[in-house]
């Protein structure tokens, strides 16, 4: 699949507030942790080989879960497969705590979420669509029924 | 630089809507234009040749780019200029002005940098919205609010009395007709509103649960995910326990015993 890789890396080099030399470890068995810096622009999750100028790779941050897996340490896994799970060593717990949690907010749908509850509120409590304003009210990404998953268990009760 | 494919493909093909899809004629490398199958979701812009295709021809991450409408050969064209040393412009044309005119604005809002904006804007707005709230000003009673009940026959109760208080008890259910006791409540209750997010172009979606917030730390979040899913479970519960007994009564016109 071809994409835009020189626009990418152009991304990977964006000034970020979360940019660290973690310890890194592949989902493959037999995948060791390696020092790399990693660093995190929108919703991607690039990696480098210390002071290299491109990134090795690039992970998208969506439909992916983190969690902690002690006190220093935490993981990201992707494709619903608990085996493809990537490690990050931090040095502290708190460095730790802070990279689960800019992870889980810098995904594209957890922002989209926080769009469409903040839209709804302000309508609710104003009257108002604080979108108006930006004339993107109609925008498909920004409706309500955007942000709303049903379960099988909500579809059953219609 | 290794893109992870399967991580974007498993995104695109996962259950989360798609923001856009359509025909486009994309412009290539030797000047000509092929038509193609374009998916925008989030900050990508996935192109296959055919909307059923499996295989993906590729992806455009759409950050730092400026969409520009382009005057050209008499098409309705329009552009991703990436703004960098070295880097591409992507053209493409429309069937038509509003075909053009749809892409060019889903594209304008499609970055991950706007949405951040947006939401930290609003996210300020919520909160000063908030605070004037609880100064007990003035509010506007929207008259879409009202709108909304006629379509909710099938919606669990509004839980307006669970989100002014601080009680965060699960054991506060609101009674399936509780419009005279409100009359005694806070004066700050909003009017009663349905529990369902306000559509505000679209005709109501038939369920919800409430969308969730990152603000506060993750904790506390959990807390709020959880209890509105309780008020919601039970309120629902409720409404299906009538409502099967309305409807047994509407068959047999027997004594129905409940539950």
């Amino acid at each position: 699949m071809r994409f835009n890789e020189k626009e990418l890396v152009f991304l990977s080099r964006q000034p970020s507030e979360m940019a660290a030399e973690l310890g890194m470890r592949g989902p493959k068995k037999g995948d060791v942790v390696k020092k790399r810096l990693v660093k995190l622009v929108v919703n991607f999750l690039f990696y480098f080989r210390t002071d290299e100028e491109e990134p090795i790779g690039a992970l998208l941050l969506e439909q992916c879960r983190v969690e902690r897996e002690d006190s220093q340490s935490f993981s990201v896994a992707f494709l619903d497969e608990a085996e493809r799970k990537y490690l990050f060593e931090c040095d502290s717990e708190e460095q730790c705590g802070e990279w689960i949690d800019s992870i889980i907010k810098a995904s594209y749908e957890f922002m989209r979420k926080n769009l469409i509850f903040y839209r709804t509120e302000i309508h609710r409590l104003t009257g108002k669509d604080p979108l108006e304003q930006y004339g993107i009210s109609d925008e498909t990404r920004f409706q309500v029924s955007n942000g709303l998953q049903l379960t099988p268990r909500d579809a059953a009760s219609l | 630089m290794k893109l992870h494919e399967k991580i974007l493909t498993h995104y695109l093909s996962c259950t989360s809507p798609v923001d856009k899809e359509g025909y486009l004629y994309k412009k290539e490398r030797n000047a000509t234009y092929h038509r193609r199958w374009f998916v925008l979701k989030a900050n990508l812009l996935f192109y296959q040749e055919r909307p059923a295709d499996r295989h993906l021809l590729g992806v455009i991450v759409l950050e730092g780019c400026a969409v520009r409408r382009v005057e050209s050969d008499g098409r309705f064209a329009f552009s991703l200029v990436f703004e960098g040393p070295g880097l591409k412009t992507y053209r493409f044309a429309a069937v038509d002005v509003q075909t053009q005119e749809s892409w060019v604005k889903a594209l304008l809002s499609a970055s991950h940098c706007y949405l951040s904006l947006l939401v930290r804007d609003l996210g300020r707005q919520y909160e000063e919205v908030k605070q004037q709230q609880s100064l007990g000003q003035p509010h506007h009673c929207s008259s879409v609010g009202a709108l909304e009940e006629t379509t909710s026959g099938l919606l669990p109760r509004p839980m307006d009395v669970v989100r002014e208080g601080r009680n965060f008890s699960a054991s506060t259910v609101l009674p399936a007709h509780s419009a005279t006791t409100r009359a005694k409540k806070s004066p700050k209750l909003w009017p009663r509103r349905n529990a369902l997010v306000t559509p505000l172009n679209k005709p109501a979606p038939q369920y919800s649960e409430w969308p969730l917030v990152g603000f506060d730390p993750l904790e506390d979040f959990r807390k709020i995910h959880d209890y509105y899913g309780q008020e919601v479970k039970k309120a629902r519960e409720e409404w299906l326990r009538s409502r099967r007994a309305a409807e047994e009564q509407q068959d047999d016109g027997a004594l129905i015993k409940l539950g």
